[in-house]
């Protein structure tokens, strides 16, 4: 009978995870089709990927992106997780005002949000003098991570209700240092929660558009904006074959990661 | 609790630089933007603006703006339903019944579709819905002569589009709430007698609130504002208010009245949250 | 993070101009002694361009052959909607040196003083355009050239060859009872408003009575099969067989048809059709207003146009010289049809309460289409 349960439940995750295949693998089957137009039958050809490697303006972008991404997760994860942790640990007057203030980054459609950065930003470069300083690579950073920390606040925030604080407290007066409190009961508590976290951050700013489109100075580009900007003539399967490239390279360094590393919180001796 | 002066410090460190750097790049120019709501012109337009409701009034007087508001609320919680329940079964699998390696690898795998862009995304899901796509040829193939499947351009197409959108949230905020709720909690729940679905109802549910609300909170509100999915899955049957509020950046160059519809979405979505919260906190509060 | 960036959607046939045949005389050479900052003529080999994506200026082969004529590279950065490029053009000044301005939107931008005159001296092609283009009071003011006329197109009927076996020659084919749910509109305010006011009989531009171009719209809503929002959307939904006939742009018809091998049709409905016009601008404060000149003038040179036209696939050039250098083709069939030409109407600016009223009137139907 169990074993009857858990094949059924191994089944229903596989069902889940088909449905979020399906249209990724059909994206990159594309890749290798040789229509430009998504045409069926399939017809296999490496053509688009060997206009990629020619295309280096869509590399480029592809590396802006993947750079950008990987700094705005950094910083966006820690210091999230920071003020997640602030609400999970402490009960303080206007706590619930600033969880509230977490909704407009969210809310606002982004388009408004970047409208209002590149003016906003454009406004102080005015002031101080240096208008040029509104746009750059450090004006994206600084939007990217300001999109992300809402989400990653709400994430890691999903496990924080239950914090162990007595835990903590019980360890320290046992003798321990902060460093171990930290290293031994807080990191393994919030570990599931920071990688998610880390994962939605770099997905946010690999696929954010506006900001980079407002923000970026001119020759300088980002996938997104290659891809949404691609509107008068459409943009190619070569858009596929960089993304498969992307989603596979990805893959494989997760799979290494989930193979040594351990962070779904799995408690040792527990289970 | 009072904090004392060191907690009080270190929420201080915690919050204070998150909050300083949503400060400087969004809520200040968001705050702008408010201030622009209120006012008949763009600023980057060289003559004096003045102080108006009228965007505001707009949105009251033009019974389409209703529609769309009603719309985009409707499909926001279609999704967000939609979500949970595909969702929550699959975190609550991977937090209890999956083991070992599999688990990271699953989580891992749950989020790497979205590191794809979204509007290619979008367009690999015509293929999949369209007639001659992978689902009528899927269908075709089992039950040859069987009527032409073309779900492309109609509602459901716009809930799935979302739904694979913003499904990886529900799973893996539910997931890390399901996951630290102590086993030995379930058992003692069942060694008391209690049958599955009580203990289910009784102690898993109320321990995994804040993660159902988290994620429920990162499908929602996006989801209402949203443009795409709607606009290229949903043909002419996909409206909402956040496609509007585009052609008021776009088209119309009409920023104040973009902003004054972007805050109005802004307050509903606190209205909705803000009328959950004293309930959500009975709930997770009781447990 | 879906959903919430823009999509694909632009405004390619936005273009405006009171009457296609401007009485205006060659302007050109009084312009010509308009002064020119020679402040920077000396900076980076570079050229900053604010344009479109895909569209003339950012082809690689283009860029190579501008490379090696003059020594200098050129960047690019895109905007997709043309109030976009304004705010772009606003918040970041002396960031570009050519900026692509249709007519409708020229005027603008040299009041806001976001571009600067032209020195159409240094434009050797400059007097080989289409006067009835370039002497247009909307790529000028003041007695000034402030945008070189640099192609132009049409709006018009796309439809299947394959079923329609004749040519649908009205406007009346998309309201056509046997067209149920095969047709196609661009998802576009002040373009289904335009064709709206044609199908009427009124001025597509200032339509007097909009209720009747709403209820025009609203008879639509059997016809219509999608909204589509890009070329590329466009494209892969017609192939896809996703509709037969649907308002598009010349110059992307033609591509459908000689590059992707779609069986498209394209036509000037005997009720008319919309025209537009597109110039180049130089930004004020240009960073290489020198190098933007060089490469105004390489754009509207015939060797790269007819290389674009037979290439990839171009609206047709405001040079006369370079539509002579054209090979006989369906772009110059087209282009040529004077009849056709005859029937358009090309579009006048909008004031911003007009664009205000036709977005709100395409929003009301939209709402009705998804009821």
């Amino acid at each position: 009978m169990k074993n009857f349960a858990d094949a059924g439940i191994r089944f229903y995750l596989i069902l889940v995870l088909v449905f979020l295949y399906l249209p990724i693998l059909v994206m990159a089957l594309l890749a290798f089709n040789k229509s430009p137009l998504y045409a069926l039958p399939f017809e296999f050809d490496l053509v688009w990927f060997k206009a990629l490697a020619e295309n280096d303006r869509l590399l480029k972008a592809g590396l802006n992106s993947v750079l950008i991404a990987l700094a705005n997760t950094v910083i966006a994860t820690s210091l999230g997780t920071m003020a997640a942790v602030a609400f999970g640990r402490y009960t303080f007057r206007g706590k619930t005002m600033m969880q509230a203030l977490l909704f407009p980054p969210i809310a606002i459609p982004w388009l408004v949000i970047g409208t209002a950065m590149l003016v906003f930003f454009f406004w102080i470069g005015r002031a101080i003098g240096y208008p040029g300083i509104a746009r750059g690579l450090h004006a994206i950073l600084l939007g990217h991570v300001a999109l992300s920390l809402p989400y990653v606040i709400f994430v890691v925030g999903a496990r924080l209700n239950d914090y162990p604080k007595a835990l903590e407290e019980a360890a320290a007066t046992l003798g321990a240092t902060p460093w171990q409190v930290f290293r031994r009961i807080s990191v393994p508590i919030l570990a599931p929660g920071v990688v998610a976290a880390s994962l939605f951050a770099f997905a946010v700013s690999f696929d954010q558009f506006v900001i980079s489109y407002f923000l970026a100075p001119p020759g300088v580009t980002t996938l997104p904006v290659e891809i949404y900007t691609s509107i008068r003539k459409g943009f190619t399967p070569e858009i596929n074959a960089i993304s498969t490239i992307i989603i596979l390279v990805s893959m494989g360094l997760m799979l290494i990661v989930a193979r040594f590393y351990r962070f779904g919180g799995e408690r040792s001796g527990n289970e | 609790m009072t904090p004392t002066t060191r907690t009080r410090w270190a929420i201080l460190g915690l919050t204070g630089p998150a909050y300083l750097w949503l400060a400087c790049t969004i809520f200040l120019p968001i705050a702008a933007m408010l201030a622009l709501s209120f006012l008949d012109k763009s600023p980057l337009v060289p003559k004096p603006a003045s102080f108006t409701l009228a965007n505001y009034g707009a949105f009251f007087g033009k019974p389409f703006y209703w529609s769309l508001t009603r719309w985009s609320i409707e499909l926001g919680f279609w999704v967000t339903l939609f979500s949970f329940l595909i969702g929550y079964p699959a975190a609550y699998a991977l937090a209890k019944r999956v083991k070992g390696r599999w688990r990271e690898a699953i989580f891992l795998l749950i989020v790497l579709p979205f590191w794809s862009n979204a509007l290619v995304r979008i367009f690999s899901w015509t293929m999949v819905l369209r007639p001659n796509g992978i689902i009528d040829l899927g269908v075709q193939s089992v039950l040859p002569g069987a009527p032409t499947v073309d779900l492309l351009f109609t509602y459901p197409a716009v809930i799935i589009g979302l739904v694979h959108s913003y499904l990886p949230y529900m799973i893996l905020t539910c997931y890390i709430a399901l996951q630290a709720i102590d086993d030995s909690l379930i058992e003692a729940g069942r060694s008391l007698g209690a049958n599955k679905l009580t203990t289910f109802r009784r102690v898993v549910l109320p321990l995994s609130l804040p993660g159902i609300i988290s994620g429920s909170a990162l499908i929602f509100v996006p989801v209402i504002g949203s443009f795409m999915e709607p606009r290229i899955l949903g043909g002419t049957k996909g409206a909402t208010l956040g496609m509007n509020i585009e052609e008021q950046f776009t088209v119309t160059a009409n920023w104040p009245l973009g902003a004054a519809l972007s805050f109005i979405l802004l307050a509903i979505v606190l209205v909705i949250f803000g009328m959950l919260y004293p309930f959500l906190r009975k709930q997770s509060g009781a447990a | 993070m879906t959903g919430k960036t823009r999509d694909g959607k632009g405004s390619f046939g936005r273009v405006s101009r009171r009457q296609f045949v401007a009485g205006a005389s060659a302007l050109g050479v009084a312009a010509g002694l308009t002064p020119f900052g020679s402040r920077q003529a000396m900076a980076a080999g570079e050229v900053k361009v604010l344009n479109w994506q895909g569209y003339g200026t950012d082809e690689k082969w283009a860029l190579e052959a501008f490379k090696k004529a003059t020594g200098l590279d050129v960047v690019h950065e895109y905007y997709n909607s043309e109030s976009e490029m304004i705010t772009k053009l606003q918040t970041n000044p002396g960031a570009y040196d050519v900026i692509v301005t249709n007519s409708a939107w020229n005027d603008r931008a040299s009041e806001l003083g976001v571009i600067q005159p032209i020195d159409t001296a240094q434009i050797s092609h400059f007097g080989d355009l289409n006067p009835a283009f370039r002497d247009s009071d909307l790529l000028g003011a003041d007695g000034k050239v402030y945008g070189v006329s640099w192609v132009w197109g049409i709006t018009a009927v796309a439809y299947s060859t394959e079923v329609f076996k004749e040519t649908p020659k009205s406007l009346e084919a998309l309201w056509d009872a046997k067209n149920a749910k095969r047709v196609s509109f661009r998802d576009d305010a002040i373009e289904a408003v335009s064709f709206a006011a044609i199908a009427t009989g009124q001025d597509m531009n200032h339509p007097k009575d909009l209720a009747k171009v709403k209820e025009k719209l609203l008879a639509l809503k059997p016809n219509l099969a999608m909204l589509w929002s890009s070329e590329d959307d466009w494209n892969k939904q017609f192939q896809a067989k996703a509709f037969d006939i649907s308002i598009y742009w010349s110059g992307s018809a033609l591509r459908s048809k000689n590059n992707f091998k779609l069986p498209v049709g394209f036509v000037v409905p005997d009720e008319g059709a919309v025209g537009w016009f597109d110039g180049l601008a130089i930004g004020k404060d240009a960073p290489n207003a020198e190098g933007a000149h060089k490469f105004i003038d390489y754009m509207i040179d015939p060797t790269f146009y007819v290389e674009w036209a037979t290439k990839v696939g171009a609206p047709a050039s405001a040079n006369n010289a370079a539509m002579g250098a054209l090979p006989e083709s369906d772009d110059k069939t087209l282009y040529s049809d004077q009849a056709a030409i005859k029937r358009l109407q090309f579009m006048a600016p909008l004031t911003d309460e007009e664009r205000q009223a036709y977005s709100d009137l395409w929003a009301e139907v939209k709402t009705e289409f998804a009821k």
